[in-house]
Formats: structure tokens, C-alpha cells, sequence
């Protein structure tokens, strides 16, 4: 019971907007494939259509992606996993 | 009841070729509120009978739209072909159907298989007179004259020998399917569709003579329709309103339209879902590295990125997509929005104005076009191409 409580208890938001798109998000949706299994099958991936985050500049930049509550900007599948790992072990 | 023509057509080339033999060309002049369509098949296959047929309707409906008495336009076809190098004539067939205040309807037909009209579910014989044009060139012309008042729900079928002709020599159909076969199906798929849109019967009607060929034509197979039918009304919603205090207004538009709901941009969507208290799901299924994936929101039809999708849609509609058995390998989102568009007859699009400034950014891989500009060419291609009536409303 305790280990189905703990399943995909990571979130993983995407920005599919169209600034974000545009500068690599369609690449992170792939991000399950680079994962291992008892990762993978702990994150629940999502997609949002726009995070209204790249304008004024005030988060950086586009794409943006957010696991649980850390946003990642200028993201990439390298800095995910890492957040994902790092939130993992917690 | 409001009627709207729709006009669409499907076609394959013969065998191994890539280009049709058979040309389907429309027309609608919107001050005078006629459509003209023309059906040619020329002599041959491949690209040389393509030009002949190209240049055929070409003139058709220019001699059409220009009311240049038939008889004259005949002799000016006749006289502008180029003579076949193998055979030694100049040939092309045609039908040219011209409808006029979305009713008065009338056909001439020279040398290609009877058009077919289907009223109520039953095929309507209609009484026709034939001309003899003179003979100048030592064959003898004949062209046949018909006209009629158009219902509301009257469907005119048009197709080349090809259809006709198709299954030849198979076990099943010796002598090809035959006028009366094509006849006996079209009224059968009509009955059991009675709504049934010109874009699918006549794309049934191609598929089904290309089974007769064993899928392999045995010629140019082509099949124009027209549909006299109550409009399908698409709306499509994109961009944010110049000021957010015309976001209820937009909310407003989406909720009391009466038709297909189709949402294209990422903040768009954000603000309808705030405005109407509903979740925007992103499909995570097929995603296409180019167009960004679809979204569901209850009360849409489709939800879409803006402008990428946008573009793709425009350039997919620009490529000769028409008439095309050719499907892209993804469905991806500007597909589906192409596919909702080609569907209706009258789109709406409501453009919001407010600039994006995040795409102003130089450092982008790609320059993004402005919104409206894309929105016209979209409009440009739907009312020119494919014969639909667009409206534009910035907010």
C-alpha cells in the first residue's frame, strides 16, 4: 500500500505553448524514454497549453517546465531529470 | 433555409503516374453568387493530358465567367489545344456545371459520362437538349444542355470514365462498373448518409473505383460534387483580446456560437478555460516535433497552439491538398484543424490583437509571423481554393 501511495507522486508540467515549442519543449516530451523504469513510473507527465510564463522575462526563458512546484526555464532533458531526481530522493 | 453550395472533389491517377490526367477546377463569384465548376479529362494520362485538361477548364471557366456564348467557347477550346503528338489530335473532354443565386443550375456536357443528380435519396433524370457545334475540324461535336431549379439537398455528381470504366476486365465487373453501377451506389451511400458531405462522397466514390481497379487504376479516376446543403459553420477563436477586459466578450462569442468551437493559441485557451471554469487537457499522444500538440477542453471542438499550428495549417492547405488521396503520417494538430475547416462552409474566425512580445524576441530560431497576417492567408486560401465563406472579426 505504502509503495502504491508513493507511485507517481512526481509532476511534471510542459509547456506546449507556442514560444516555449518553439525552443525545444516538443523535445522534452520525450522525457519518460531517458528515465529509468522506477523513475519513469513514479512521474506523472502533463502538458500545459500555455504557462503564461515567457513574457516580461521575470522566469527566464522559454521552455519552461515545472516538477511539482520547482519551475526549471531555459530547460532541457539533462536539468529535468536532475530536478526529478533530486525531488526523488527527498 | 439558408443554402450554401459545397464543392469538393476527389481524384487518383492512373497506374504508377503522379499527376492526373483529369482536372476538377471551381470557381465562385461572389458578386454575381455563382459557382462554376468544370470536370476535363485529357487525352491520355500523365502530365500531357494534365496540361490538356488544365488548359480545358481553365478556359471553361473563364469563357463561363466571362458569358462568352458556348458555342464560342467551344471553338476557342478547340482552337487553343495543342494537337497530341501520338495521336494527331487535340482533345480534351468537359463538363461545366454553373449555378447561379445558389439555385439556377446549368450543365454542359461534352464527351464525359453523365453527371448525376440525387434529390430526396432518388436519382432525378434531367431532360437534356444536344447542340451539334460545327465541324470544322472533321469530328463531329456534340455537346448536351440541361438545366434545372437546384433544392435545397440536391447533390450533382460528376466523375470521369475513369469511374465508370473501373473493374474492366475483373472477374466481378467484365465491362467496368458502368453508369448504372456507379448510379445504383451513389443512391445507396446517399441513403444511408442522407447528410453525407461532397468531401466524403466524393472521396467514397473514388476509394470504391480504385477497389474496382484492384487498386491499381486503370485511368485517371476523378469525382466532383456539388451539395446544396444547409452551411456547416466553424468558429475559430485565436489570439487574446486587444484588452482583458474583452475576455468575457470572447468567452461570450465561444458560448452562444452554434457550431464547430475550435481554439487556437496557447493563451487563448488558458483564458476561455478561466472565463468558463473548464480544465484544458494536452493530448500527449503523437507528438510532432514541429506542431505543438492538441489540447481538449469541454465545449471544443478542437484546441490548438496558435501560430505555428496556424502556419502549418496554411501551408498544408496551400500545397495542392485538394482532390489528394496523400494523408501526412502524423495526424498532428494543424491536420485536425485543417481537416475542421475543410468540413464547413462558413468559418468565422475571431482574431484577438493583443501582441505576444515573447515572440518579438530576435533571439527565436524562427521568425513568427503576426497573427492576422496568417488568419488572412488562411482566408485567402479557404474562399479561393476550396470555395468557403470566411469572415474575420478582430477583437
Amino acid at each position: 500500500m505504502e509503495l502504491l501511495k508513493n507511485a507517481r507522486n512526481i509532476h511534471v508540467v510542459i509547456c506546449s505553448g507556442t514560444t516555449c515549442y518553439l525552443m525545444g519543449a516538443s523535445e522534452l516530451f520525450g522525457i519518460e524514454k531517458v528515465l529509468e523504469e522506477s523513475l519513469a513510473s513514479r512521474i506523472n507527465l502533463e502538458g500545459s497549453p500555455c504557462m503564461n510564463l515567457c513574457k516580461g522575462g521575470s522566469y527566464g526563458k522559454a521552455p519552461f517546465v515545472k516538477v511539482n512546484d520547482t519551475l526549471i526555464s531555459t530547460a532541457t532533458i539533462p536539468k529535468v531529470v536532475e530536478e526529478i531526481r533530486r525531488q526523488a530522493s527527498l | 433555409m439558408e443554402t450554401f453550395i459545397e464543392v469538393d472533389h476527389h481524384q487518383c491517377p492512373k497506374g504508377s503516374y503522379r499527376m492526373e490526367g483529369d482536372i476538377f477546377l471551381s470557381k465562385k463569384i461572389l458578386p454575381e453568387n455563382r459557382v462554376i465548376s468544370v470536370l476535363s479529362d485529357g487525352l491520355g494520362s500523365g502530365v500531357k493530358a494534365g496540361v490538356l485538361s488544365t488548359l480545358t477548364a481553365t478556359m471553361a471557366i473563364t469563357c463561363m465567367a466571362g458569358n462568352v456564348p458556348i458555342e464560342r467557347a467551344a471553338q476557342i477550346i478547340h482552337q487553343t489545344l495543342p494537337v497530341c503528338s501520338e495521336r494527331r489530335i487535340r482533345y480534351a473532354t468537359f463538363t461545366i456545371v454553373d449555378v447561379r443565386g445558389n439555385q439556377e443550375v446549368r450543365i454542359l456536357e461534352y464527351d464525359n459520362p453523365p453527371y448525376v443528380l440525387i434529390r430526396d435519396g432518388e436519382i432525378v433524370e434531367v431532360q437534356k437538349t444536344v447542340a451539334r457545334l460545327p465541324s470544322r475540324y472533321g469530328r463531329k461535336t456534340t455537346i448536351s444542355l440541361s438545366s434545372f431549379v437546384a433544392k435545397p439537398g440536391d447533390r450533382i455528381i460528376v466523375f470521369s470514365d475513369g469511374v465508370v470504366q473501373s473493374g474492366i476486365g475483373t472477374p466481378a465487373m467484365p465491362l467496368g462498373w458502368g453508369t448504372e453501377g456507379v448510379k445504383k451506389f451513389l443512391q445507396e451511400v446517399v441513403q444511408r448518409d442522407p447528410t453525407l458531405s461532397a468531401r466524403e462522397l466524393a472521396h467514397t466514390v473514388v476509394r470504391k473505383s480504385l477497389w474496382n481497379d484492384a487498386l491499381e487504376a486503370k485511368d485517371d479516376i476523378t469525382c466532383g460534387v456539388l451539395y446544396f446543403r444547409n452551411p456547416r459553420r466553424a468558429l475559430v477563436l485565436t489570439g487574446p483580446p486587444v484588452a482583458i477586459e474583452r475576455d468575457k466578450e470572447l468567452a461570450s462569442i465561444f458560448s452562444v456560437y452554434r457550431g464547430k468551437r475550435i481554439i487556437c493559441g496557447g493563451t487563448t485557451a488558458t483564458i476561455l478555460a478561466r472565463e468558463l471554469g473548464k480544465q484544458v487537457r494536452v493530448c500527449l499522444q503523437n507528438i510532432d516535433p514541429e506542431v505543438p500538440p492538441a489540447s481538449e477542453m469541454e465545449g471544443a471542438d478542437l484546441v490548438t497552439e496558435g501560430i505555428l499550428t496556424l502556419g502549418k495549417t496554411a501551408e498544408l492547405l496551400d500545397g495542392n491538398l485538394q482532390g489528394r488521396t496523400h494523408r501526412p503520417s502524423t495526424k498532428n494538430a494543424a491536420y485536425l484543424l485543417m481537416e475542421q475547416l475543410l468540413n464547413s462552409d462558413i468559418v468565422d474566425f475571431v482574431v484577438g490583437t493583443r501582441i505576444n512580445e515573447a515572440h518579438q524576441d530576435p533571439s527565436m530560431p524562427m521568425e513568427l509571423e503576426i497573427r492576422r497576417n496568417i488568419v488572412k492567408r488562411i482566408a485567402q486560401l479557404l474562399e479561393e481554393r476550396y470555395l468557403k465563406e470566411v469572415h474575420i472579426q478582430f477583437i
